[in-house]
């Protein structure tokens, strides 16, 4: 287990000079609207708050943490100018493989496919796309959140901006939850999958879809994607603790103790495994620890996606 | 041995928790906890509830393991918030750490 005190200083000083926890430029992390044609006016902003886009980040800086947990080596992070050059300010950069960016790129892309066929009049502007600050409120950080969140939410404002798509359950909590009360600016938020509003299908017929706990126990959002896919003669299986008794998948741990997030990882894999059918994740933490624990889920908008 | 301040709880308010005394130590959010790791949270919430603040102190890393994924607060007989009140606890270690405790 690493020292949370030095993780967190190191977190909080990261977002306070770059807006994000890596210590990388926004425009270094976020690059995916380019290979996309998205209108920059409309109704609703499509509000990424960067996380898709850090999962191949997080994959590998924390792969380096797991390799040095428990080891002397561990104590240098609170030296993080000189030591852990994975996490911190430039070299970031080279961590992520393309092929990995490009995985999760895709899954954005998937999005803005869904929300075109569903005719939702939504833009893009990623000057104001902007990390939510959520990982900070989760650490305890609270008066770092608050002073990142009220930056977000006055950007926001000042430009205009009143309602927002969202892709993850992190993002979509700080925004939906955790701003109108740390910085007293409220949005509507919706997530892209309240605003799917077509059927088809694409020859799957059943899958385990994994609940994140954002999701399915702090904004009782589980019965509409499972609803969706119905829609899409998609049927899922149930799984032993989904729905507001989901099991967390690990990935929360994984700053603090890569250990500790794997074996929790390893449980709720098997969980997911019992129904034999192809497992599906709808939040990038969630995917990005049942992969490290063997699985290749499917994203949620890549399967939607395949329908549309 | 263990200071006890039994105003701990309402400088817990300070840091959003406001639940600290509805706790009946029941042990729910120890049992469904997928850390499963020596008592966790319920240890936590009664060096808040006897205001041991030096114990909370003194084991502060764990609680960074909480993966605050609300299954203990959701399960709670009590309504007692025992997720938050980590968070709040979080909070709490934070500021003394940065020296904001008191201001």
């Amino acid at each position: 287990m690493y020292k949370p005190r030095h993780i967190i200083d190191l977190i909080a000083d990261n977002v306070r000079k770059t807006r994000n926890p890596f210590g990388a430029s926004n425009s270094t992390i976020n690059k995916w609207w380019k290979d996309t044609p998205i209108q920059r006016e409309g109704d609703a902003m499509l509000f990424t708050g960067l996380m898709y886009q850090l999962v191949p980040y997080i994959e590998k800086s924390t792969r380096y943490l797991e390799r040095y947990e428990d080891s002397y080596l561990a104590n240098y992070v609170r030296f993080g100018k000189y030591m852990p050059k994975f996490l911190v300010g430039l070299a970031v950069r080279f961590l992520a493989s393309k092929e990995d960016k490009q995985k999760f790129n895709g899954m954005l892309h998937s999005i803005v496919k869904i929300l075109t066929k569903s005719s939702v009049d939504f833009y893009y502007r990623q000057e104001l796309d902007y990390y939510s600050g959520i990982l900070l409120y989760d650490l305890g950080d609270i008066d770092g959140f608050t002073n990142h969140a009220r930056f977000v939410a006055s950007t926001l404002k000042e430009n205009g901006v009143k309602k927002l798509v969202t892709v993850d359950p992190h993002t979509t909590y700080a925004l939906k939850v955790l701003y109108p009360k740390y910085t007293g600016e409220s949005f509507e938020v919706k997530t892209y999958f309240e605003l799917v509003n077509f059927k088809g299908g694409n020859g799957t017929k059943q899958v385990t879809l994994h609940d994140p706990c954002f999701y399915g126990r702090y904004l009782e959002l589980s019965d509409v994607p499972v609803k969706v896919l119905e829609n899409l003669g998609i049927e899922c299986l149930t799984v032993r603790n989904s729905g507001q008794f989901t099991s967390c998948c690990g990935g929360p741990a994984e700053s603090i103790s890569p250990k500790l997030a794997k074996e929790i990882g390893d449980r709720r894999i098997k969980d997911l495994q019992a129904t034999g059918a192809p497992i599906v994740a709808m939040c990038p933490i969630c995917m990005a620890n049942l992969r490290k624990g063997g699985v290749e889920a499917e994203d949620l908008s890549t399967l939607i996606a395949r329908c549309a | 041995m263990a200071l006890v301040d039994p105003e701990f709880t309402e400088e817990l308010e300070r840091f959003g928790v406001d639940t600290t005394l509805e706790c009946f130590n029941c042990g729910t959010c120890a049992a469904i906890c997928p850390l499963i790791y020596e008592h966790f949270p319920r240890k936590m919430i009664r060096y808040a509830q006897l205001g041991a603040k030096d114990r909370i102190l003194e084991n502060s890393d764990d609680l960074w393991r909480c993966l605050h994924c609300g299954l203990c607060t959701h399960t709670c007989p009590r309504e007692a918030n025992p997720g938050e009140l980590i968070l709040g606890l979080r909070r709490f270690v934070i500021a003394n750490w940065r020296g904001t405790a008191n201001v």
